[in-house]
């Protein structure tokens, strides 16, 4: 079938698997799936895209010549964090404050833990350093909270780290001082040395200073953003290139964009990937936020479950909540984020047993799409969650990834029966694999009451949205009992995130750390002084976005921009960000209505009694989001037809293992369905991209919007 | 019992409140349940709907105090997170709470209580939109910095709840800048009292009251910032609760917190019976403190304060844990005095930790706990003007003690992995005078929430990251502190070795040394040390946790002419590696803490390093291995590892140093040969010891701390002369220390 022609691109690639969606004029999109290509995203992108190019009935060619938009998504990166895989990292730091590292504040032995494990002070840990206590060097220098140098730098000793470093093989260096956020002075001194250092040794070591990757205050926040970057982000850049590269090389004409941590697209050319490192999981976000406006649902509760993660993401009256200091893999940052959380548990998490003490393991290594589970046949001999999956007959060995992999069940059955069963001395092989999905169900199960727990939110007003290519296939056992209002799922859950990211405007923040304290009682001149300052600011911010802007290809008449400023009473330490109500302050009456616009702001969020007017107002950062819309994709509303699905939909039956006995289960073709469609359990609901799993007594419904809906027993 | 002590010293009181009050307590008296619940009806109605609402009131004080730590100006709210917020009944009992200083569960139901029974219906009287705060200990708080507000919750006319919050202030006005005031040997010297006071009506804080803080302290941007963050938050929850009020009606919300609570109670208990063995459990620790030729102290008693601190737990078969003070010695002239509000506070955020930490905990916790704090004691002083500024330094000792006790009956009933040494004293500094704005200041600077833990007995204790009073430990960004004071970190350091050793060693602590800029008049002072005693033990042959270290300073030195020449300064501080000495010209000083001198000024220098916890287990069983990681990382010596561990290396370079298997086998062989040999039979020590008893053989600190103990205690007195066989009329020779001027 040929629709019209794509004008937004949109891939995600997962831990397992890459998806694109393409997005015409009209919002109709189509999607194609592929397995994740770690060595080269380039490849899985490409077969990924040529797969929804297939479904849209044009060429490669023609979708990217057409495109405006190439959206790159990914959790790559924050794996490499995750599983400690990233660069040998060295270290130059303020000395005297080299144990930071280990230290991490002392909150980071708790941080990202629920409310119960806080307590329990017994289960508080240090996570792993990103860079070895050993690695890292302490030069002699101090500047104050002011930016004044109170010792100068004793560049001797940074010429002895540097060389040290490079001695060690170290692959990137890393210079967080105190401070450096307001005076750079020493960082820039010290990268002129490493510079030099490294190429009198030859080295091509990678230099990163925290002013330029995160020029905020609070340094343990500061140097855990430039130790991610470094660590992390380095093999995802070439990685983003090759992308590039490939798109161009099939006749795309503008620069691929990535998502931002609080939402907004840019330019993979974006130096400071760390921001970037969990789009893929954003993308879900604000896929679900677009969704819910869409349908009327705004508080949700959304869950991606894919090959080696399972990410967690809360809408409230469809807001997202943009987490300030977020905790990323354990570590505190200073950024904008919008809330996630995240725990190792994926379909394609290896399942192991000790032979010596019999525990059983879920990962966290997981089989990814090279080699693949065992049933995928390609030489992994550990069996995996998805291979449990094909054992109990959940998945249609003939239809996985509309049957492009052909699934050996028998093999996978083998290897789990050697690995698994046996060592637990379970005779029923099945028994055993039922009991492997209970455990990651129950895990991914126990995660979501945590975050509604730490978030204070009862499940009673959140409908639980699924997704990814696992969700649908886990959701019956990982919502029941929890509570939710409903448990929403989509044709397209395999390639939601995707979808997700192309519901992104392009979005760019540019902001200035300033001290602009607000007159108590100031005269006209004096009020009117601190106006033209903010004023010149925003001025300079608007060209910067400009030029930005259109060096990202935006026309200047398709971007806007809108002046915020960061205030708080004089004294505070946290800032209430408010989107300037006047383009331009001009004079005392312009100022005197951005304060009444912060109080406001802050009344409803802090309530009244927390105004402290007595204490005066202070400005501490200026901005200008910039912005441009692209087009979106859309849902069709339909009307309610018949419950029973059109008979053509239903492909059959087969033997499916529900607890603990096998079951003749009806199966039915998820395209096919239609709203006001019911289907009762047990069934399968397939899907090239995904399955969903009905388990007896449960039911699905499909809603106007073709949204499925899933309903305990 | 607890009635008897609760009651005790109140008149009678009247209004519907106070009927509720006393109606309740004359139920749980009769029927040993909470209000007479003996079935817990709508829980069994509906179980689900039970436990959504608790999760629900749990979730309104969790969202609350975040948004209270939003708006507070205080690093230690904002940064460190020194706050809770709660939800109380009627009667002011604790339905729920957030995350945060556990301490508080039931000092704030006391301050509730107080106000009932002091007729505060009648006058000041108890309305909608009222603000009430407090900070009297002997009211309902632990010390000054503890400073409480609540607001009474009312549905259509009726009181149904009460929200409270409470933040620990960083500046109270004392005589000495801070809060923990080392200094204060009498109230009248620990700061700004708020006393139960109607701070405000009609949600808004008096502007009167906040003149009398801003006029009354160091530092008021932090005390009046933060009494409104606590507003605020307990806003939120009044209007989260009479949302749910609306959906399940007052009279449901009403029954549901009463059942909460009795569940609570069940729940404590069962999990007590659960996790230990029951029966009597006996531990012990001790706490000196060294005011001597300090200036400002006044000549009220004795000075150098040593406290014994034993404990008596006893675990019934119901699961009731009840903690025997018996033998605790006076209070004294000093600021380590605490109230029985204080004690509640110690238990309350220790069985948080142990047993309470799924987030149920609640009043009913304490209504299955009984504490017996003797009269006249530091832990329950008989005179209300004593000061309890630095509760927290007997408080520590004394609830590490608790740690230890549960933890020996958590061993006992299988669960090791639950065993933990537990907490130590970690000392504050605090400090005044002008800043680097040129402004006065205030501050106590609160990094002391990282300490090292106690050893657990599957793993090391955690390095600077743990303290007692709050177990989300955060020692806050250097960035953040340094804009509130004229002070720049030369070094935030690991402490090596500051861990008691063991088979899995304390946590470690860490050490901060600062140069003083721009200010020539900077105060500094410290709190809570105890410098030549331990103050907590280990466990299972694992040392005890150090003492304090000393503070050290340089006055008037050398550091801006040896930066001037990029010569070392005074970094790498460590055991045995005095660089300060060796590299700093200028007036050296050593002080034992509390640390009280003359202001600082720009150009001089001054170390504090905080406290590590005690070890688990036998330091000759520790695996090599793990001391390896720890010399790498900068958390032990090597010398420490071949003295205390017995651990032998290859020699090699200090980089790539191996263990050496064979000869630390045969080191170890040899330092437990040693040990037997210097063995003696229990019987024969136990007999040189009490010839030391009966001679009165010990430095005058000792007898004084018997002879004060002794002295109130006849029970005590009976047990002592009862295990040494002394004579009847055996007394250690009375200086009268400690003992109450008043008798």
């Amino acid at each position: 079938m040929t629709r019209s022609r794509p004008v937004v691109a949109g891939i995600d690639a997962g831990g397992t698997m890459t998806d694109t969606i393409l997005v015409d004029q009209s919002g109709e999109f189509t999607v194609g799936k592929a397995a994740t290509t770690p060595q080269c995203e380039a490849l899985g992108f490409l077969e990924s895209a040529e797969e929804a190019c297939h479904y849209r009935g044009i060429g490669l060619e023609t979708m990217f010549r057409n495109v405006d938009v190439v959206l790159y998504s990914g959790t790559g990166m924050l794996n490499v964090l995750l599983s400690r895989t990233g660069r040998r990292l060295g270290l130059i730091t303020t000395r005297g404050m080299e144990d930071m590292v280990l230290m991490g504040r002392g909150l980071q032995a708790w941080s990202g833990y629920s409310y119960s494990d806080r307590l329990h002070a017994v289960t508080h840990c240090h996570p792993e350093p990103l860079v070895s206590r050993l690695d890292t060097f302490g030069v002699t220098e101090r500047i104050d909270h002011f930016g004044d140098v109170i010792i100068e730098l004793y560049e001797h000793e940074v010429r002895d780290a540097v060389i040290t470093l490079i001695d060690r093989r170290v692959e990137a260096i890393c210079v967080c001082l105190l401070f450096a956020h307001v005076n750079p002075t020493h960082e820039r001194r010290i990268a002129e040395i490493a510079r030099a250092e490294l190429k009198a040794h030859g080295s091509e070591t990678d230099l990163y200073l925290s002013h330029d990757v995160r020029p905020v205050v609070r340094e343990q926040s500061r140097l855990n953003s430039v130790l991610i970057e470094a660590y992390a982000t380095g093999r995802g850049r070439q990685q983003l290139a090759s992308i590039q590269d490939t798109a161009a090389r099939h006749g795309f004409r503008h620069t691929v964009q990535t998502l931002q941590s609080f939402g907004g697209l840019t330019s993979i050319a974006h130096p400071h990937l760390h921001e970037t490192m969990v789009s893929g999981p954003i993308g879900g976000i604000l896929g679900a936020q677009y969704v819910g406006r869409l349908i009327g649902t705004d508080s949700l509760v959304v869950s991606d479950l894919g090959g080696t993660s399972f990410d967690m993401g809360i809408i409230t009256r469809g807001q997202v909540r943009i987490e300030h200091e977020p905790v990323m893999g354990r570590f505190k940052l200073n950024l904008p984020m919008i809330a996630m959380d995240t725990i190792g548990a994926g379909a394609g998490m290896h399942l192991k047993v000790d032979p010596v003490t019999g525990k059983v393991s879920l990962g966290p290594d997981s089989a990814g799409s090279e080699p693949g589970p065992v049933c995928f046949d390609k030489g992994n001999l550990q069996p995996t969650v998805c291979d449990c999956d094909a054992i109990l007959g959940r998945l249609n060995p003939e239809y996985f990834l509309g049957g492009k992999v052909r699934l050996n069940v028998e093999l996978a059955h083998e290897a789990f029966r050697k690995r698994c069963a046996e060592p637990l001395g379970i005779d029923n092989v099945h028994d055993a694999a039922e009991g492997m999905l209970t455990m990651l169900e129950s895990e991914a199960s126990t995660a979501l009451r945590r975050i509604l727990s730490a978030q204070g939110i009862h499940p009673s007003e959140y409908a639980l949205l699924s997704y990814g290519g696992s969700g649908p296939l886990h959701l019956g056992g990982y919502s029941r009992d929890i509570g939710f209002s409903d448990i929403l799922t989509f044709k397209f859950a395999a390639a939601f995130s995707a979808f997700g990211c192309t519901t992104a405007d392009y979005q760019k923040r540019f902001s200035r750390s300033v001290r602009l304290d607000v007159p108590l009682a100031g005269d006209e001149e004096e009020m009117s002084h601190v106006a033209r300052r903010i004023d010149i600011v925003w001025n300079d911010l608007r060209r910067q976005a400009g030029n930005q802007m259109k060096a990202d290809g935006h026309s200047a008449n398709n971007v806007h921009c809108k002046p915020f400023l960061l205030m708080r009473f004089t004294g505070q330490l946290e800032d209430v960000e408010i989107a300037s109500p006047i383009e331009l302050v001009a004079d005392s009456k312009g100022l005197e209505t951005v304060v009444a616009t912060f109080v406001d702001t802050y009344r409803k969020i802090n309530r009244c009694v927390s105004t402290y007017g007595q204490a005066g107002v202070t400005i501490v950062e200026l901005g200008v989001a910039a912005s441009a819309a692209k087009i979106k994709p859309k849902l069709v509303r339909k009307q309610l037809g018949s419950p029973s699905p059109c008979q053509n939909t239903h492909k059959g039956q087969r033997e499916v293992y529900f607890g603990g006995s096998w079951h003749s289960t009806d199966l039915w073709e998820m395209d096919g369905l239609q709203p006001g469609n019911e289907i009762g359990g047990p069934a399968v609901i397939e899907h090239p991209a995904t399955t969903l799993v009905v388990h007896p007594g449960d039911q699905v419904f499909v809603d106007e919007w073709s949204i499925l809906h899933y309903r305990h027993g | 019992m607890k009635l008897a002590h609760m009651m005790d010293g109140h008149r009678a009181s009247k209004g519907p409140l106070a009927d509720q009050l006393a109606r309740s307590e004359r139920l749980f008296a009769s029927t040993g349940h909470y209000a007479g619940l003996e079935d817990l009806e709508l829980r069994q109605a509906d179980p689900l709907r039970f436990e959504t609402v608790h999760m629900k009131l749990r979730a309104f004080c969790v969202s609350a105090r975040e948004m209270a730590r939003r708006i507070s100006a205080s690093p230690g709210v904002r940064e460190v997170g020194e706050m809770v917020v709660a939800l109380y009944t009627p009667e002011g009992d604790a339905v729920a709470l957030s995350n945060g200083i556990m301490v508080h569960v039931h000092t704030m139901s006391r301050f509730i209580k107080w106000m009932i029974r002091n007729e505060y219906e009648g006058n000041p009287g108890i309305a909608p939109g009222d603000i009430f705060a407090n900070n009297d200990a002997f009211i309902g708080t632990v010390q000054v910095p503890d400073v409480m507000d609540v607001i009474p919750i009312f549905h259509e006319g009726r009181l149904i709840a009460w929200a409270g919050a409470v933040c620990h202030e960083l500046e109270a006005g004392g005589i000495t800048p801070g809060g923990d005031v080392a200094l204060a040997q009498e109230r009248y010297a620990e700061g700004l009292f708020v006393c139960a006071e109607k701070i405000g009506v009609n949600d808004t804080i008096r502007r009167d009251y906040v003149i009398r803080c801003e006029r009354n302290l160091r530092m008021p941007i932090y005390w009046v910032l933060d009494e409104q963050a606590k507003v605020a938050a307990c806003i939120y929850i009044r209007e989260q609760l009479l949302e749910l009020v609306a959906d399940i009606g007052a009279e449901t919300l009403v029954s549901l917190c009463r059942e909460f609570i009795e569940e609570g109670r069940r729940s404590q208990l069962a999990r007590t019976r659960q996790l230990t063995v029951p029966g009597t459990y006996r531990g012990h620790a001790f706490y000196g403190h060294i005011t001597s030729g300090k200036p400002g102290f006044q000549a009220l008693g004795d000075p150098d304060w040593l406290y014994a601190i034993p404990i008596e737990m006893t675990i019934g078969v119901d699961g009731k844990i009840m903690l025997d003070f018996e033998g605790a010695q006076p209070w004294g002239y000093h600021s380590m005095n605490c109230t029985p509000a204080g004690m509640d506070g110690g238990m309350f955020v220790t069985l948080t930790q142990h047993m309470n930490y799924e987030g149920m905990v609640n009043a009913g916790a304490w209504l299955a706990t009984e504490l017996r704090l003797p009269p006249g004691s530091w832990t329950n002083p008989d005179r209300e003007t004593c000061a309890t500024a630095t509760s927290w330094a007997l408080l520590l000792p004394a609830f590490g003690v608790f740690q230890r006790l549960l933890s020996r009956g958590f061993l006992a009933r299988g669960f090791v992995e639950e065993v933990f040494v537990g907490q130590v004293n970690s000392p504050m500094i605090e400090m005044g005078g002008i800043n680097q704005h040129g402004d006065e200041f205030g501050i106590a600077h609160f990094e002391c929430a990282a300490a090292g833990s106690g050893a657990l007995a599957i793993k090391d204790g955690l390095d600077t990251a743990y303290v007692g009073w709050n177990p989300e430990s955060d020692m806050g960004n250097v960035e953040i502190w340094e804009q509130e004071m004229p002070l720049l970190y030369l070094g935030r350091s690991i402490l090596p070795n500051s861990g008691g050793a063991g088979r899995f060693r304390g946590g470690n602590a860490f050490l901060s040394t600062w140069l003083v800029s721009k200010t020539d008049e900077l105060r500094l002072v410290t709190s809570e040390h105890s410098s030549r005693v331990f103050d907590n033990a280990g466990m299972c042959g694992g040392y005890p946790a150090p003492t304090c270290q000393v503070h050290r300073t340089v006055r008037n030195s050398n550091i801006a002419q040896r930066a001037r020449n990029r010569l070392p300064l005074v970094h790498d501080l460590g055991p045995g590696q005095d660089r300060l000495a060796s590299r700093l010209d200028g007036i050296h000083e050593q002080t034992e803490g509390p640390f009280i001198a003359a202001p600082m000024k720009s150009g001089d220098i001054f170390t504090h390093s905080y406290n590590g916890g005690g070890g688990y287990g036998d330091p000759l069983a520790r695996c090599p291995k793990l001391t390896l990681t720890d010399m790498r990382n900068g958390h032990s010596s090597r010398r420490h590892a071949e003295v205390v561990h017995g651990i032998r290396f290859l020699e090699s370079s200090e980089s790539e140093l191996a263990i050496d298997w064979d000869a630390t086998k045969q080191a170890r062989k040899s330092m437990l040969r040693n040990r037997l040999e210097r063995a003696r039979p229990v019987s024969a020590w136990l007999s040189e010891e009490r010839q030391r008893v009966m001679s009165r053989d010990f430095v005058p600190e000792v007898r004084k701390m018997y002879a004060a103990a002794m002295r109130l205690s006849p029970r005590f007195a009976a047990e002592f002369r009862q295990f040494w066989s002394l004579p009847s009329e055996f007394s250690f020779e009375d200086t009268g220390a400690g003992k109450d001027p008043s008798k």
